[in-house]
């Protein structure tokens, strides 16, 4: 079993723009980790260096403690599946999946049980005749994940692999791949900008933004607790609340709060839209929560949810209303965001994260 | 600590490969005939003398004006009628309109000098056409002069236009022309104001290839223009002048054409510097479906066009089966011109078959290994390459040839008189076209293809060969018979550089019409062309089973 990946200051830049400025990651064998972040944050960069597609401008990157960046790609025994598919449409099938067992000189009845194996893994029994013109996007891609895991390679490269999908394929496809990454214990590395498809499948995730790694941690870690201001924005909908600091003080809604560091200066408070309240006329206000009034803008109505957009003095704020009964907000209606003070958040302006206390 | 940058990719040997064949066989003879031009032929001293004996020499300032109203009025002329034809076949739907198609390629390869030659039997003094429209009282000019010279150039070179416009027509994304629609604009503007912009720049770069063609093209004026000289043909008179000939003044002349080609390169890269309409093509513009009168006359314009077009390849095929006496026609028709050509001169069709296949062969190789350069590995380097390519468009075959013959006459490379210096001029003025056209195939090909086979243990080449010339195949091959064509039909170049034995079919041609023997000319004309059209349906056969089948299915991703 190989041993962890190792990126050590892997930067690189094309003609003069900065992609990637000095990355260090750790990825543990067997782990389903995701590269997390808007395009261009440099993550497919990324995944292309260790690929072996395109070389660093400086760093390294380590399998078991062996040296990777030195070996030219086809000999690095890295399973890849891309965005496009990149089946070979020449060939069937069943070739396409034995590609590159071909390429390894395995022997020839070896090479068709593995490749029976294959096909019946991504559940494409049956099919080893087709020519990928023939099959559907999702079919391809199939194709494309088998030829990868045949190989049974020491490292798992997914770039993008389901953002050519239709929605619902995307989600099959998606528990399909996490289920065969785990059954055959080999880690993976996935790209993905889609947040939510990046909580629902990784072991770990990294955000990435300017070509840094913002922060890395599990799922519930990176939407619950994050560290930074970006991975706070980029994953899940966030409220930012402007609000200035004075002598490690600030005021919000009647309450005032403690930063128990940091200063004085321009810092935003943060909270998720669903630990937002709406406080409509004639209600109470619970204890040790900042009220903020404003009026309705926007009432959204989606069944298990509602979204209350408020127009207050601190900006728009958002309210994600659990199982909204008959109440109905309408638009204009004076009404007040409730901020429980354990719920938020607070990020300089360097886009770190401060701790409250009240 | 850091790894080693770059690793070794084989694709480097190419590229250096690539730079030493364009310096040995392109830059190399061409700086033969600079400094030729700065030689003076009887001191042997550095002087500009040439030069200036062109701005002062009447002819040549006549030349020099006649070669741009040539260039410019048979560019003029072909961008009409190939835009016209473009637009009625490329959104009309016209019938039999495979059959335009392959008129149009047929002018297009029509053997060169048979054409002008054709034009005359019809259109000249004494011509089949003019006599008759005399007969019932309508009386057009002769064909010869400087209009005669425009008009032939058009209708030979409008198929350029049509096929690179058409091209581009059918990749116009159909929701921009109907956003147009749909913002308030009536048809007829819309095309000017958004489906023309959009392909501009196929029509440039058509427009370029026109001009270009029109003045390195020295039959033409020399059958019809008479005393409509231009600076092709004034460089050729000036070189194979029997009498020594005068190397400095072709070379000077020469440099002047080039030039002329260089200034149009550059205004045609200004004007379609802001070409970044990518096609992002979701579905193909409809044709629109004809009634009435509109579709007569759009069927019946384009018919003309094309039919008009072919008016020399019939006119040859027709003149080869009439009775001859020696060179003189008798009435009636008869085999005479076959039974000589294949007595007297079928040397000639071996060497053309010979030579075009090496060229093929040399091509092909060596352009698809070009092509893929330019396409998968851009760099500065490449860049540059492929600006380098850009050379043998705009040299007139005429003036390598000279280029060719001053450079490879006398050691280190002497190699004038052989079979091997027509093959290196042909092959090095096709490869570009070659080198583009797979170039655009791979275009076509996601480059992730050749990844995966890589990141499957496949070493570089090995995948290249594997995956990524499988898929191009078609295309590389239907591509090898445009050249064979293009190799078999060259004329300008070997014209300059056959002796007696390596003559090949075009230069027999010619020299078969300038002895007025125009039976032979003809019978040889219509073998040519019948090699041609074989080699053009095959090529067409193939591009159509390369759209489709299991081994077509290119398009998938992009």
């Amino acid at each position: 079993m190989a041993g962890p990946l190792k990126i050590d200051g892997v930067a690189k830049g094309f003609g003069g723009v900065t992609v990637l400025r000095g990355v260090d990651l750790t990825i543990e064998p067997g782990e389903f980790f995701t590269l997390l972040g808007p395009s261009g944050c440099g993550k497919t960069t990324l995944l292309r260096i260790i690929a072996g597609f395109l070389s660093a401008d400086s760093g390294t990157v380590t399998l078991g403690g062996e040296r990777l960046d030195t070996k030219p790609a086809h000999q690095r025994d890295i399973g890849m599946v891309f965005q496009d598919y990149a089946v070979f449409p020449h060939l069937t099938v069943a070739d396409n999946i034995a590609f590159g067992l071909k390429t390894r000189g395995v022997p020839k009845d070896e090479i068709a049980a593995r490749v029976a194996e294959g096909l019946k893994m991504v559940r494409l029994d049956g099919l080893g005749g087709r020519y990928p013109a023939e099959m559907s996007g999702g079919q391809q891609q199939r194709v494309g994940i088998a030829r990868a895991m045949v190989i049974r390679p020491k490292l798992l490269l997914l770039d993008e692999p389901l953002s050519n999908l239709d929605a619902k394929l995307r989600v099959e496809l998606r528990d399909d791949i996490r289920a065969l990454q785990k059954k055959l214990g080999v880690a993976a590395i996935y790209v993905t900008h889609d947040q939510e498809e990046a909580l629902a499948i990784s072991d770990r995730i990294c955000v990435m933004h300017g070509g840094v790694a913002e922060q890395t941690g599990t799922p519930v870690e990176i939407y619950r607790n994050p560290q930074r201001r970006f991975p706070a924005g980029f994953v899940g909908t966030m409220n930012f609340i402007p609000c200035p600091a004075t002598g490690g003080a600030l005021a919000l809604g009647g309450q005032s709060l403690r930063l128990t560091r940091g200063g004085d200066g321009p810092i935003e408070v943060a909270i998720r839209p669903e630990h937002v309240g709406v406080l409509a006329g004639g209600m109470a206000a619970p204890a040790g929560a900042a009220v903020i009034a404003g009026t309705v803008v926007r009432y959204t109505y989606l069944g298990t949810h509602a979204l209350c957009v408020l127009a207050t003095g601190h900006g728009e704020m958002t309210a994600q209303i659990k199982d909204p009964g008959a109440v109905q907000l309408s638009e204009g209606a004076p009404a007040s965001a409730v901020l429980p003070c354990d719920r938020l958040m607070a990020f300089a302006a360097t886009g770190e994260r401060l701790d409250l206390a009240q | 600590m850091s790894g080693p940058r770059s690793l070794f990719d084989p694709w480097k040997i190419v590229q250096i490969g690539a730079w030493l064949i364009l310096v040995a066989l392109l830059i190399w003879p061409l700086s033969a005939i600079l400094s030729a031009s700065v030689i003076d032929n009887d001191t042997g001293a550095l002087s500009l003398g040439n030069y200036r004996e062109v701005v002062e020499t009447r002819a040549f300032r006549r030349a020099f004006v006649n070669t741009l109203i040539a260039g410019f009025g048979g560019m003029t002329g072909a961008l009409i009628i190939g835009v016209t034809l473009a637009w009625i076949t490329a959104r009309h739907v016209i019938a039999g309109s495979r059959t335009i198609q392959l008129l149009a390629i047929l002018a297009l390869v029509s053997p060169p000098f048979i054409g002008a030659y054709a034009w005359i039997v019809l259109f000249g003094a004494n011509g089949v056409v003019r006599n008759g429209l005399a007969g019932i009282g309508v009386d057009i000019p002769p064909i010869y002069g400087v209009w005669g010279v425009i008009l032939v150039f058009a209708m030979k070179f409008f198929p350029h236009v049509y096929l690179m416009t058409s091209t581009a027509l059918q990749s116009v994304n159909p929701s921009l022309e109907e956003a147009a629609e749909n913002l308030g604009m009536p048809p007829g503007q819309r095309f000017f104001k958004v489906t023309l912009p959009l392909i501009t720049p196929a029509i440039a770069a058509s427009a370029l290839l026109t001009f270009v063609l029109s003045i390195a093209d020295f039959g033409t004026p020399r059958l019809i223009g008479r005393d409509f000289n231009v600076l092709a043909t004034e460089a050729f008179t000036l070189f194979g002048g029997e009498l020594g000939g005068n190397p400095g003044m072709a070379s000077a002349l020469s440099m002047v054409l080039i030039t002329i080609s260089l200034v149009l390169v550059m205004a045609q890269r200004w004007a379609i510097r802001r070409d970044v309409f990518g096609g992002n093509m979701i579905r193909r513009p409809e044709m629109k479906r004809l009634g009435g009168w509109r579709s007569a006359w759009m069927h019946g314009l384009a018919y003309a066009i094309v039919l008009f077009g072919t008016i020399p390849a019939i006119t040859a095929v027709l003149f080869s089966f009439r009775k001859t006496h020696g060179p003189v026609f008798q009435p009636g028709f008869g085999l005479e011109s076959y039974q000589k050509v294949f007595a007297q001169v079928s040397a000639p069709i071996i060497n053309t078959l010979v030579f075009s296949a090496i060229c093929v062969t040399l091509i092909v190789a060596v352009g698809t290994l070009i092509g893929y350069l330019l396409a998968r590995r851009p760099s500065t380097g490449t860049a540059l390459l492929d600006g380098a390519l850009m050379v043998p468009y705009i040299v007139p075959g005429i003036v390598l040839g000279i280029a060719y013959i001053t450079r490879f006459n006398t050691p280190p490379v002497a190699m004038t008189g052989t079979a091997a210096i027509i093959i290196l001029v042909i092959f090095i003025r096709r490869l570009p076209y070659a080198a583009r056209s797979v170039a655009s195939a791979l275009r076509q090909v996601s480059p992730r293809v050749e990844e995966a086979a890589i990141s499957l243990g496949c070493p570089p080449m090995t995948a290249f060969f594997k995956t990524t010339v499988p898929l191009i195949a078609p295309g590389i091959l239907s591509g090898a018979l445009m050249s064979l064509v293009t190799a078999m039909n060259e004329l300008s170049s070997s014209l300059v550089l056959y002796v007696g034995g390596t003559a090949t079919m075009p230069v027999r041609i010619y020299l078969a019409v300038i002895d007025g023997d125009y039976g032979t000319a003809s019978a040889l004309a219509t073998i040519l062309l019948v090699l041609t059209a074989l080699a053009v349906l095959i090529a067409f056969r193939l591009a159509e089973a390369g759209k489709t089948g299991p081994s077509g299915a290119v398009k998938l991703a992009t």
